[in-house]
C-alpha cells in the first residue's frame, strides 16, 4: 500500500512538472490544478465528501481510485443491482451509506459532488437531478444515449454553475498532454487527419444469472440504453481527434453492421465513419468487435510527423539517417544477398515505413487517478475547470450524430446547437 | 588429453592480425562517415560496431588463411 501511494504522489508530481509550462496552461485550464503540486500529504481540512452512483465495473474502479485520493470521504454508495450494492458496502469497509435509490441518497446525504458511473441511459436523469440538488458531478462518459438528453445536461450544468466533468481520462493523461504539447510546438506540421481504431475480439456479453436480468447487464448490446461501439468506445477516441484538431466537426458519414456475432445484440459489432473539420481535416474512425490484431490508437497525423499515443511514440517524415558505419554495412549486404531482378514489376510496393520513432514521454501512466484529482480539486474549489465540459460535449454529440449518420444511412451535418464555444 | 601449446609468437602474431583488422574496421568507418555525410561523432560513437565488425573481418581472414595454408599443404 506504501508503494501505491508513492507511485500516486509521483503521478502528481508529473502533472505538476507539464503544468509548469506555463504557455501551455493556458490552452489546457484543468492543469492549472496540478501546477506547484508536489503531492505530499496537505492538512485534512477541507475535506471533500462525495456519493458513488454506480458501482459495476467502471465505479469500482472509480472508487478505488477516489480512496487513493487526499482530503476525500466516500460517504454514500448507490447500486440497485444486489450484486454491485453488496459489493460497494465491502469496499467502502461498511463505512458508506449505502442506498438502492440515488434519490434517496441525495435527499439524505450531505454531500459536494456525485460520481454517476451507471449504464449510459441513466447518465441524463441522474446527473440532471443531482446538478439540481446544488451537487457537482463527475459522469463517465459517454453523456447520454440521446442528443436531447446531452443538451439537457449541458443546459443543467450551465443553469446550476455547478461542475459537470465527464469522464474522459486522456484528458489528463501525460502522454497525451506531452502529446498535444508537442503538436502546439510544430512539431508534427499541420495534422491533415487522424485516423483512430478500436478492434477488439469479443462479443461483449457478460454471463447473466438468471435470464430476467439479461438487458439490465448486458445493457451495452441493446439499442435502447446503449450506442454500443459509438458511446462505449468511439466517444474516447473522438474526444482525442478533436482535441487535437482543436475544432469541431462539420459533418459526419458512417456505416454500420452486424457482420459476425449473431446472439441477438441490437447494437452494431463493426463501424466505419468519417468526420469532416471545416479545414478539410478528416477524422477516419472504425471499430470492429471480431479481430483484435490493431487493438487501439489514435494516429495523429501532420505533414512533419505522426503521434500514436496509445504506444507513446512520435513518427518524424524526415527519419533520422542511420551512423554511417551501418548504412555501408547495409549497403554491401544488399549487394551481396539481394535478388538481381531481370523483369517483372517497375515499382516497389509502398508499405509502411519502418521506423520506431521516439518515446513522447517517459511516464507512469494512471489517468484514471489523475482525472479523479481534478475533479476532486474543482469540487474544493467549487467551479468547473474552463472547456473541460466542451471536450465531453462536443465527443458526446459527435459519437450520436455518427450513429445517426449510420442508422439513415445518411451524411449528418453538425447542428449550431449542439456547438459549446470556447471559454477564453 | 593431449595439451595444445600456442607458442607466445603465435600469440602475438594473432594479436597483430587483429589490430590490423581493428584498424581496417576503424578506417572503413571514416569512409562511411564521409560518404554518407553523417555526424563525426559517430568515430567514437560506433566503436562498438567497430569492434564487431574488426572480429566479423577477423574471422573471415581466418577462414582464408585456413584456406590457403590447406592448399599449400595439398601441394607440398
Amino acid at each position: 500500500m506504501e508503494n501505491n501511494r508513492k507511485n500516486r504522489r509521483d503521478f502528481i508530481k508529473e502533472m505538476s512538472l507539464i503544468a509548469s509550462s506555463t504557455a501551455f496552461l493556458s490552452s489546457i485550464p484543468w492543469l492549472n490544478a496540478f501546477a506547484g503540486e508536489n503531492g505530499k500529504n496537505v492538512a485534512a481540512s477541507d475535506r471533500v465528501r462525495l456519493g458513488i452512483i454506480g458501482v459495476g465495473s467502471r465505479g469500482r474502479a472509480l472508487l478505488l481510485n477516489l480512496q487513493e485520493v487526499n482530503n476525500v470521504d466516500i460517504v454514500a454508495v448507490c447500486d440497485n443491482y444486489e450484486p454491485n450494492y453488496q459489493r460497494a458496502i465491502k469496499l467502502t469497509n461498511g463505512k458508506a451509506n449505502a442506498y438502492y435509490d440515488y434519490r434517496k441518497m441525495l435527499d439524505k446525504e450531505k454531500l459536494d459532488g456525485v460520481v454517476i458511473a451507471t449504464p449510459l441511459h441513466e447518465h441524463a436523469h441522474i446527473t440532471i437531478d443531482s446538478l439540481n440538488a446544488g451537487l457537482h458531478v463527475f459522469c463517465e462518459k459517454s453523456m447520454a444515449r440521446t442528443l436531447e438528453d446531452c443538451k439537457r445536461m449541458a443546459d443543467t450544468h450551465k443553469a446550476t454553475g455547478k461542475i459537470l466533468q465527464i469522464g474522459h481520462q486522456r484528458l489528463f493523461n501525460p502522454v497525451y498532454l506531452n502529446a498535444l504539447e508537442r503538436v502546439k510546438a510544430g512539431e508534427i506540421g499541420q495534422i491533415t487527419q487522424v485516423r483512430a481504431y478500436w478492434h477488439r475480439n469479443n462479443d461483449w456479453r457478460r454471463p447473466v444469472p438468471s435470464p430476467e436480468l439479461e438487458r439490465k447487464i448486458n445493457w451495452r448490446l441493446y439499442k435502447e440504453y446503449s450506442a454500443g461501439l459509438m458511446t462505449e468506445l468511439a466517444s474516447h477516441q473522438l474526444q482525442v481527434a478533436n482535441w487535437f484538431i482543436d475544432k469541431v466537426p462539420t459533418r459526419v458519414m458512417g456505416s454500420g453492421s452486424n457482420s459476425y456475432w449473431k446472439h441477438g445484440r441490437e447494437v452494431y459489432d463493426q463501424v466505419a465513419l468519417v468526420y469532416d473539420y471545416d479545414n478539410g481535416t478528416r477524422c477516419i474512425y472504425d471499430s470492429l468487435t471480431s479481430n483484435k490484431h490493431y487493438g487501439l490508437e489514435e494516429q495523429i497525423m501532420g505533414d512533419k510527423g505522426t503521434i500514436e499515443p496509445e504506444v507513446n511514440r512520435i513518427y518524424s517524415e524526415s527519419i533520422p539517417k542511420a551512423p554511417g558505419i551501418r548504412q555501408l554495412v547495409n549497403n554491401i549486404e544488399k549487394g551481396v544477398f539481394d535478388v538481381i531482378p531481370i523483369g517483372g514489376a517497375s515499382w516497389v510496393p509502398e508499405t509502411a515505413v519502418e521506423y520506431k520513432g521516439e518515446m513522447i514521454a517517459e511516464y507512469a501512466n494512471n489517468d484514471t487517478f489523475l482525472q479523479m484529482v481534478g475533479f476532486v480539486k474543482a469540487v474544493k474549489v467549487g467551479k468547473p475547470y474552463k472547456n473541460l465540459f466542451r471536450e465531453g460535449f462536443h465527443s458526446s454529440i459527435g459519437v450520436l450524430l455518427g450513429l445517426q449518420a449510420m442508422d439513415n444511412n445518411e451524411i449528418v451535418s453538425w447542428p449550431e446547437k449542439y456547438i459549446l464555444e470556447k471559454e477564453v | 588429453m593431449k595439451d595444445i601449446l600456442i607458442p607466445a609468437k603465435r600469440v602475438k602474431k594473432e594479436l597483430a592480425i587483429l589490430l590490423v583488422c581493428f584498424i581496417a574496421a576503424f578506417l572503413l568507418n571514416i569512409y562511411a562517415i564521409a560518404k554518407y555525410a553523417t555526424s563525426w561523432s559517430e568515430i567514437l560513437g560506433q566503436l562498438h560496431i567497430i569492434v564487431i565488425l574488426s572480429l566479423v573481418i577477423y574471422f573471415i581472414v581466418a577462414i582464408l588463411r585456413l584456406i590457403l595454408s590447406g592448399i599449400l599443404k595439398a601441394f607440398k
